[in-house]
């Protein structure tokens, strides 16, 4: 199939996309990657009557190191990410999730910032931001805004984000030396949609993990915290036990909704699944 | 597609019945509901504007209402077409119940998804029916004026 008509606006500055987003409203969609929006419009599942594409913007472009963070411009491909020294170095969890995503041509297109503020509960990026406390920097009509990643996904597919809202970038805080992360996803085959997966940091500190953070995606309707779990595994030193009572508290806590071939139970299932191996492989 | 759930509403029962029989209430309520109309006793039309996720389409269908129980229950069979996104059918069936602090709601939906939206929509049917479900009846609260009430199972 091919997509209904529809308008292309091509601005050179982000003042421009925001005077055309305010211009055209709930009719004008912004355009990046297109890894997701380009499948929609030729399945007609939604006609826009013009898309505005942003990738001229250099506003949104760039891996940069801030001082205490690594920022990153929502044009930013996925394998600009997988491929970065600078992800690399700072925040290696993003490195190890990477391949992941699909396979390696939508990953040459796909954006950073689309997979973001498109917001799907079994994309990759969504959990990594919010197992890495990210902060979003967002331009709206009246300037630009940061937003913590625990109030940015509100539910399914829904962000934060206001119609005439652009997603610029997201800041990370980098990396401390004694963290151990780890980042796993069970799907059926590799690149599809995960079942469940979860991504994860610590610091780790006279074997104990401290600052455990769990974020399971593909399991709820938005990437979500096991924080009960979390903080029962504050300064613990992880034994059989320990990882045993924690999958248990994780799958107690997580409200887990089926999709269309995996029941909640399945998904309750993996998610302990998934924690098990995660914390054997943060406590080697 | 399978969709069962429960909702408290801090209103007395007859005032939950009446709402749920009155398409000004039901139009405020319905998210994305551009027009509804009551044809007769039994049927009522609407079109309503589905936004979720990648999804934007535009639904006109009908309800037959049947097995009418003022104030208890009442079944319903529905349909609707999308155009080029596809179509959905099913059927549902809804209760009412005196508890403390107000009325509950219990019902459970069946519904098939066909042609494009069954394709790829398929993967989060049923959080995007969730989704929907709860969005209508939080703003259903509202129009009467009542609040939502989280159940044990809905609270954080």
């Amino acid at each position: 199939m091919k997509s209904a008509t529809f308008d292309y606006i091509k601005p050179n500055n982000l003042r421009d996309a925001m005077a055309l987003l305010s211009k055209h409203g709930d009719e004008a969609r912004l355009i990046a990657g297109g890894q997701t929006l380009l499948a929609t419009l030729n399945l007609r599942l939604s006609e826009p009557s013009l898309l505005i594409d942003i990738t001229n913007i250099s506003e949104l472009k760039g891996i940069e190191l801030k001082e205490k963070a690594i920022r990153i411009g929502s044009l930013v491909t996925h394998t600009e990410i997988e491929d970065s020294d600078l992800i690399a170095h700072h925040v290696p969890l993003l490195k190890e999730a990477a391949p992941h995503i699909a396979h390696r041509a939508i990953r040459n297109l796909g954006t950073w910032g689309g997979s973001i503020a498109y917001g799907d509960p079994a994309a990759e990026w969504p959990a990594c931001a919010l197992a890495l406390d990210a902060t979003m920097i967002i331009q709206g009509p009246s300037g630009e805004r940061k937003v913590p990643v625990k109030d940015f996904f509100q539910d399914l597919y829904t962000t934060i984000l206001e119609p005439e809202d652009v997603l610029v970038a997201t800041e990370i805080p980098i990396t401390a030396p004694n963290q151990v992360y780890s980042f796993i996803e069970l799907a059926r085959r590799h690149g599809d949609y995960a079942v469940a997966g979860l991504a994860a940091v610590a610091q780790k500190q006279s074997g104990g993990l401290h600052a455990c953070r769990l974020a399971f995606f593909s399991v709820a309707s938005t990437p979500i915290m096991a924080t009960t779990t979390q903080d029962f595994l504050e300064g613990k030193k992880l034994n059989q036990e320990t990882i045993s009572e924690a999958v248990k508290l994780a799958r107690q806590e997580i409200e887990t909704l089926a999709d269309i071939t995996n029941s909640a139970e399945m998904k309750t299932h993996l998610l302990g699944v998934l924690l098990e191996r995660t914390l054997l492989k943060m406590s080697a | 597609m399978e969709l069962i759930g429960e909702q408290l509403i801090a209103a007395p029962i007859q005032q939950v019945w009446l709402g749920l029989n009155d398409v000004a209430i039901l139009h405020a309520a319905i998210p994305g509901c551009e027009e509804i109309e009551r044809v007769s006793e039994e049927e009522v039309r609407a079109k309503v504007m589905f936004k979720i996720g990648p999804v934007r389409a535009r639904f006109a269908g009908k309800l037959m209402l049947a097995d009418v129980m003022p104030e208890q229950s009442c079944s319903m069979a529905f349909e609707g077409s999308g155009g080029a996104a596809g179509f959905a059918k099913g059927k549902a069936k809804v209760e009412l119940f005196v508890v403390e602090g107000g009325t509950l709601i219990r019902y459970s939906t069946e519904a098939a998804i066909g042609g494009k939206l069954g394709q790829i929509g398929g993967r989060l049917i049923n959080a995007s029916a969730k989704k929907i479900a709860d969005e209508f009846f939080m703003a259903f609260a509202k129009e009467l004026g009542g609040e939502l009430i989280l159940l044990d199972d809905q609270k954080e």
